[in-house]
This record gives structure tokens, sequence and C-alpha cells, in this order.
């Protein structure tokens, strides 16, 4: 058996300032339409362009991690399902079609959640369910859809022209729609604008994640999670580079005091897969209990990890947006398991993790037929063993502790053998 | 149909050709034949996953978890290459799995767009499409003429000619064939060569056709209701569950599953084009739905209630793979616009691993009942 004791998590005090950044996020996104400010619900990687345009916007995942923080999720689930909804299909469409519900036929959830009927859907179809979302919202609302497919690359030598096809199209249908949407010519100034703020939070963001890299860490991917906004739907908005300044300086003092994320951290780990952002305290609380601190992952390192290549003065900056998708940052490559193989044992190694935790979410089929394999690459290539957790980001009638508890167990129980071993 | 491996084995050997595994729904199979290859459209296998269990959870659809297991068991190693496309999320992880397990000979992955408005999708298909052809020619060894995938195009327009004539047939007759049979032509269809599937259809046809009176008569599915199916991407249901369906006294007249009437709706229109194009314009076809085509304007729930109309039909069972998500979020609106429309309809779902399916009979039984009650 695995030792279990109660570890303490020092908890950071940069983190608590999110609270009001994000919650002032959603704010101006329910106020928007009063102000006659326009507003799209947005999948993938395309809202930057909204926002270029002076748009409010929200988007699946944000809106998921919103859900969670409002103790909303379940009751917004519930409103999906009593419309027809059906239990296996993705959280996250299910929080969005039962907002829906929530707003056509009056299914009772708490008011916070309910978001304002936007102007036009904008699809990035990176996962194909991100078109299947906009469709439903499309038949059940009657909003307008623009659609850009944003296909995940399985090879380097296909990188160039899946660009060259989602440029394409970002200049062909996205801009000219929004354009109409909005009454006025596309803002490229604007775009800059974004991308400079970005660029510059990125980068601070990106010298944060050296301090992961210290045994014991003084942070733990979940306060990461927490932190994401800013580069995520906060993005290009002035007061995140402090965000990430404030947070760069407790880290930086707790590197100095020797201050780690959990006393007496024993097992570093990974974690694949999305946050399960109405779950967080119950994992980091399993995880702390034994030592183990969840330290990178290869969804929350798909957010501009290389800032070095946005170009806010580029001739041609639409260009270099997607290029931080595909032949420069590779982004999207992460999203097939061909390019996720090679992320994971990069972060394995950089990281010094011990250990491989495959969140595979029920409800969600991207990523996880490719899991075991990882695993098994990387226990071949590194020899750090891993697990597969199944549960959901938001659905709690899918997430068994018991069964988390038990692959955790099995995890540690493999890591331990091998030091005894070494 | 017993035994598509064997089927497909058998062909193997007896025309000597390599044999290329298609994954539905939507892959230019043309191309692979026009190449002198024999392409076969990928199965769901009837029996439960085992060694596959370790690299594909169970809330996958059946067709992924079962081509999983038969990959990691070795019972895909006969077949010499395969295409695999973004059909939907799991697809696009499948080449990972095969390049692991069973190293085909021939790998190749399209990234067949959504079919969103716009010139940059088709241009893109065909730069894809060209791509595909060009890896092809390489993998058989011999060039691909416009005239090799006219000739092949057409064969293909001849098998999907004759199972539409098969179709109208049922239509027509209902009661004469058993659906399992219906599902079984189509399906053998994907797994021989067209050539031969035709030949057989042909002879098929004429002989049902022209005994038909005689046939009615003696009517095989003896039942007071008519209903249609809809539903099922990529891979057959249980045939048991069509069994059920029609002992029930439920006659199946038409439906639009992917193995049946979406595979073969739509011809491929030369029409003096370019065959490339031409091979294009039919995955763009709007018509019939497909969910995981990303067109949000199409309206399956239209098509539905039309298939019902032209048959008269009493009702519609859905068939919903279980783990689909394409279907999975249309299948809400479905049943909303077949509510509104007053079409009775239940849903099964298909599950890969079938424990019992009494469960299902009693969804059956009481929609027939429900059925007869109004009628
Ligand atoms: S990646 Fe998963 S969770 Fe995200 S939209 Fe797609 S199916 Fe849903
Ligand atoms: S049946 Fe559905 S989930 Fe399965 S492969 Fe086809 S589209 Fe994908």
């Amino acid at each position: 058996m695995v030792e279990k004791k109660r570890y303490k998590l020092n908890r950071l005090e940069t983190t608590r300032l999110i609270g009001p950044l994000v919650d002032r996020h959603w704010a101006e996104l329910r106020e928007a339409k009063e102000r006659g400010e326009k507003v799209a619900w947005c999948s993938g990687p395309l809202f930057i362009f909204p926002y270029a345009m002076g748009m409010k916007c929200h988007f699946m995942a944000g809106y998921a991690a919103y859900c969670a923080g409002r103790k909303a999720g379940d009751q917004v689930l519930e409103a999906a399902e009593a419309d027809g909804e059906l239990m296996d299909t993705c959280s996250y469409h299910r929080l969005h079609t039962g907002m829906a519900a929530a707003i056509l036929r009056g299914h009772p959830v708490k008011k916070e959640v309910i978001l304002p009927i936007p102007d036009l859907l904008i699809i990035g179809r990176l996962c194909t369910e991100m078109a299947h979302y906009a469709e439903a919202l499309h038949r059940r609302l009657g909003i307008p859809v623009v659609a850009v497919d944003f296909p995940p690359p399985r090879r380097k030598e296909d990188l160039p022209r899946l660009e060259r096809f989602v440029v394409r199209q970002i200049k062909e249908n996205l801009i000219p729609t929004l354009e109409k949407v909005c009454g006025k010519e596309f803002d490229e100034e604007g775009l800059r604008r974004i991308l400079r703020v970005l660029k510059e939070a990125a980068t601070i963001r990106n010298q944060c994640w050296e301090f992961f890299k210290l045994k014991p860490t003084p942070w733990t991917l979940w306060d990461y999670g927490v932190s994401i906004a800013p580069v995520f739907y906060m993005m290009g908005k002035p007061e995140t580079v402090p965000y990430y300044k404030a947070l760069l300086c407790e880290l930086k003092e707790r590197a100095e005091k020797k201050i780690p994320a959990a006393d007496g951290e024993k097992y570093r780990l990974y974690w694949d897969g999305w946050l399960p952002w109405a779950f967080l305290g119950m994992f980091i609380r399993k995880f702390v209990s034994y030592g183990a601190v969840p330290i990178c992952g290869r969804y929350p390192w798909e957010f501009f990890p290389h800032p070095e290549y946005i170009d806010p003065d580029a001739d041609d900056v639409v260009q270099n947006w997607v290029e931080l998708y595909y032949t420069k940052a590779q982004q999207a490559a992460v999203f097939m398991p061909e390019g996720a193989l090679e992320e994971v044992t990069k972060l394995v190694e950089e990281y010094s993790i011990d250990g491989l935790v495959m969140f595979a979410s029920r409800t969600c089929r991207a990523w996880n037929v490719g899991q075991q394999e990882i695993i098994n690459e990387v226990e071949r290539r590194l020899g750090v063993p891993g697990v597969v957790i199944e549960a959901d980001m938001v659905d709690s009638r899918m997430v068994s502790e018991a069964q988390i508890e038990t692959r955790l167990q099995a995890l540690f129980e493999t890591i331990d053998a091998r030091r005894r071993r070494e | 149909m017993e035994n598509p491996y064997r089927t497909v084995y058998e062909w193997k050997e007896r025309t000597g050709k390599k044999v290329v595994g298609c994954y539905p729904m939507w892959l230019p199979e043309e191309l692979v034949h026009a190449a002198g290859l024999l392409p076969v459209v990928v199965w769901r296998s009837d029996e439960p996953v085992t060694v596959g269990h370790a690299y594909v959870q169970t809330f996958n659809c059946g067709l992924t978890r079962s081509f999983v297991d038969d990959a990691v068991r070795g019972k895909l190693n006969f077949i010499d290459g395969f295409v695999i496309y973004r059909t939907c999320l799991q697809a696009q992880e499948l080449p990972f799995i095969l390049e692991r397990h069973v190293r085909p000979a021939y790998l190749e992955y399209l990234y067949l767009p959504a079919i969103f408005p716009g010139n940059a999708t088709k241009d893109f298909l065909i730069e894809e499409l060209e791509r595909f052809k060009a890896s092809l020619e390489k993998f058989a060894g011999r060039e691909i003429s416009d005239d090799d995938l006219r000739r092949s195009i057409e064969i293909y327009n001849e098998n999907r000619r004759l199972l539409r004539r098969f179709y109208e047939f049922r239509r027509k007759n209902p009661g004469i064939l058993r659906a399992r049979e219906v599902m079984a032509v189509v399906w053998s269809s994907m797994l021989v060569p067209k050539e031969e599937h035709s030949s057989w259809l042909r002879e098929l046809l004429s002989e049902l056709e022209g005994r038909h009176e005689e046939l009615l008569k003696e009517r095989r599915v003896k039942g007071d209701l008519k209903v249609v199916l809809t539903g099922a991407l990529c891979q057959t249901p249980q045939f048991e569950i069509l069994d059920m369906i029609e002992d029930l006294g439920m006659v199946v007249v038409d439906d639009d599953l992917y193995v049946g009437y979406k595979y073969f709706a739509n011809d491929v229109e030369l029409d003096g084009r370019r065959p490339l194009e031409a091979l294009a314009d039919r995955y763009l076809r709007r018509k019939p739905t497909c969910p995981t085509k990303g067109d949000w304007e199409m309206n399956w729930t239209d098509e539905v209630v039309d298939m019902v109309k032209r048959n008269d039909a009493d009702g519609v069972i859905s068939l919903l793979i279980k783990f689909c998500p394409p279907h999975l979020c249309y299948y809400p609106d479905i049943k909303r616009g077949l509510v509104q429309a007053g079409i009775p309809e239940v849903m099964i779902e298909v599950e890969h691993e079938i424990v019992s399916l009494e469960g299902v009979r009693t969804r059956l039984q009481s929609f027939a009942e429900a059925l007869r009650r109004g009628a």
C-alpha cells in the first residue's frame, strides 16, 4: 500500500486575483447587448478575430469552467436532458444546449449562467464536436453561423497545406462575415493590439512555467489552470500582463524561500486531457494526500507555448496567427496522438515527471483512443509509467472517486516499486 | 455475410489483388479501385472486444472499439492497406493504432474537409484527392489515368443504380425481403468487387422483379405496420434487432442508414468533367444528410419526414449507434421534429456488446402497440 497522509497544500496568493478578473469578463459578456455590443459564441482557435472587431465572445471550455465555478454545471446539464439531450453527448455541448433550453423553454438554471443569445456562432473545427455544437444551436435558436475547418495535423509534411487552407477560410469566409455582422471593416490594428498583449502575457507565463522545473515545485498545474484565462478568453486585455507579473513575483519569492506547492512532494505528475473544471478541488485533495503534484499537461500547454512566434507587426497578421497552429508553433499537432506523443515525451523530460495521469473524459472522444498507446510508448522511451482515469469535466454522475483512488494508488505503487529497484 | 473476414480474404486470394480497407463513410473508393486495388469498407465485428480493451475505452462506438480490437489482435493483418479520414474524433486517432499494431504496407490519412460553404473547401478537397491519387499510384506501382478513373466511376455508379433499384423493389413490395437480407446485400457490396456484386445483383433483381406477384402472395414478413429506419452511421446494427422489428409485426420499407441508402444514394456525376472533380462533387453533396459533414443548414428531420410520407409508413425507428457523437448531437432535433410532425418514433441504442436484447424487445414492442393504438 502506498502511504497516504495529510500533506499540506500551500495556496498561492496571486491566484485569488483571478476571480474578479474572470467575473468581470463574464459580466461584460452578460451586459454586452445592453451596451449595444455584438456577441459571438465561438469554438476553437478563432475568437481573436471577433475580439479584434470589438465583439464579446464566449467559448465552450471557458463556459464549462464558469459554470463549475458557480456550481451550476449539473443544473445546466439537467436542463439539457429535460430538453431531450442524451447523456453520452459531450458535456460542453450539453452545457450549451442546456443553456439554450433554459432560454427557450424556461428550464430553471441560475440566472448568472444564462448568457445573451449571440449575433453569430463561430465554428473553428479543431474538434469535430465543435461543429455539432454550433449546428445544434443554429437549429434551435436560428443564429447565423460562420465556420472554419481547422484540421489537426497528423504529419509534419501536412502542416503547410493545412495552414494555407485555414488562412484562406479565415480571409474568405470569417473576416467578411464579421465585417457584415459588425457593419464595419475588419480591424487589423485591433488584431495586432491583441497580439502584442498576448505575446507579452505568454512570455511572462513561460517564465512562470520555468518554476515547474524546481523540485519541489512551488506551484501546481491546477494553479496554472485557474490562471489560464489571460492567455485564453481574456486574451488581449491589459490586465492580463500585470496578473502574470504578480504570479511570477510570487513564484520567485517562493523559490527563494523554498516554499513548495505541497509539503513533502513525492510524485510529479503529467496530466493529459482537459482540466476537470468541476472537480479541481477533489482531485487536488486526492493528489496531495499521496504527496503527488500535477505539474504539466498537453492541454494547458496548448496556449501559445511559443510566444516568440507571435509577430504583431507581421505583414500578414492573419497568416501569423494561423502559423502558430501549424508551420511554426504547431499548436494544433497535440490534438493528434502522433503530436501528443512527442509533446508528452518532451514535457516528461523537461519537468522531471514521475507518472502520467491520462484523464479520459467519458463524453469527449478526443484524445482518448491513443492514450494507452502513449502511456506504453512513454514507458518504453523513458521508463515513466501511467494510468488512465475515466471521468468527466463537469458531469458529476460520471466521476467515480473509488475508481480514481484505485488507479492513482496503482500508479504510485508502480512508481515506488521502480524507485526501490533503482 | 456470416464472416466478413473470410469473404474479403477469399476475394483477395481469388483476384490476387491487394486489399485496401477504407474507413466509412465518404471515402472515394473509386480511386482505390482505379489503382487496381480491392477497396473494402471496414466493418464492425460481432465479437466482443477483448485485447482491445486496453487501447480503447468503453465509451466509444462499436466500430471504433471493434476495429481497434481487431487491429491489436492481428485480425486485420491480411489487409494490405488502410485509408482513414476524419469521419469523427475517434477515427482521427486510428492511424496511430494501426501504425503500431498492424503496420500495414499502405496507410493514408485524408483530411476530407467539412462541407462548409466557400471555394476554399472545394479547392482543398481536390488538392487532397490529387494527393491521395498520387499516394495510391505509388503503392500500386501504376498510374491512374483519367480513363481508368472514369471506368471505375462507371462501375461504381452501375452498382449504386442497381442498389437503388433493389431499394425501389422493397418500397413497392413490402414484406418480400427481410430487413437483414436487404442490409446484407448492401453490406456485401462494400466487401466484394463491385463488378461481381453488380452481376450477382442484376440476376437477383431480375428474378425478384419477374416473380414479384407470386412472392407478394407468400410474403415472408407478415406485419400490419410499415416502418422506416434512420441513423446507424458507419456500421451495421445487430441483425437480430432487425429480425425483432419484423417479428413484432413491423415491416421495414425503407431506410437512410449508412449500410443502406446513404451508401448508394448519389452517383458520381461525370458530365464531361474531370473525374477527380466529379468525385469531389459527390462528397460535397448535402443530401442525404450526414451529420459528420458539418452542414448546419441541412435538415435531416425533413428527409426522415419525406421518407415516411413517400412510403406511407406508420412510424420511424431510430437506430442510434451508442457513443456516436455526430448522431448523438443531432438526435434531439430529429426527435423534436418528428413529434412536431406528428410522426411516432422510437430510438434504439445499438451497443457493440449486447448482453441481452430483452430491453430492446420491450421498447420495440411498446412502440408497435402504440402504433396500433394510434392506427
Ligand atoms: S474536444 Fe471533447 S470536450 Fe472539447 S468540444 Fe470536442 S468533444 Fe467536447
Ligand atoms: S459511428 Fe459515429 S462515432 Fe463511430 S466512427 Fe462513425 S461517426 Fe464515428
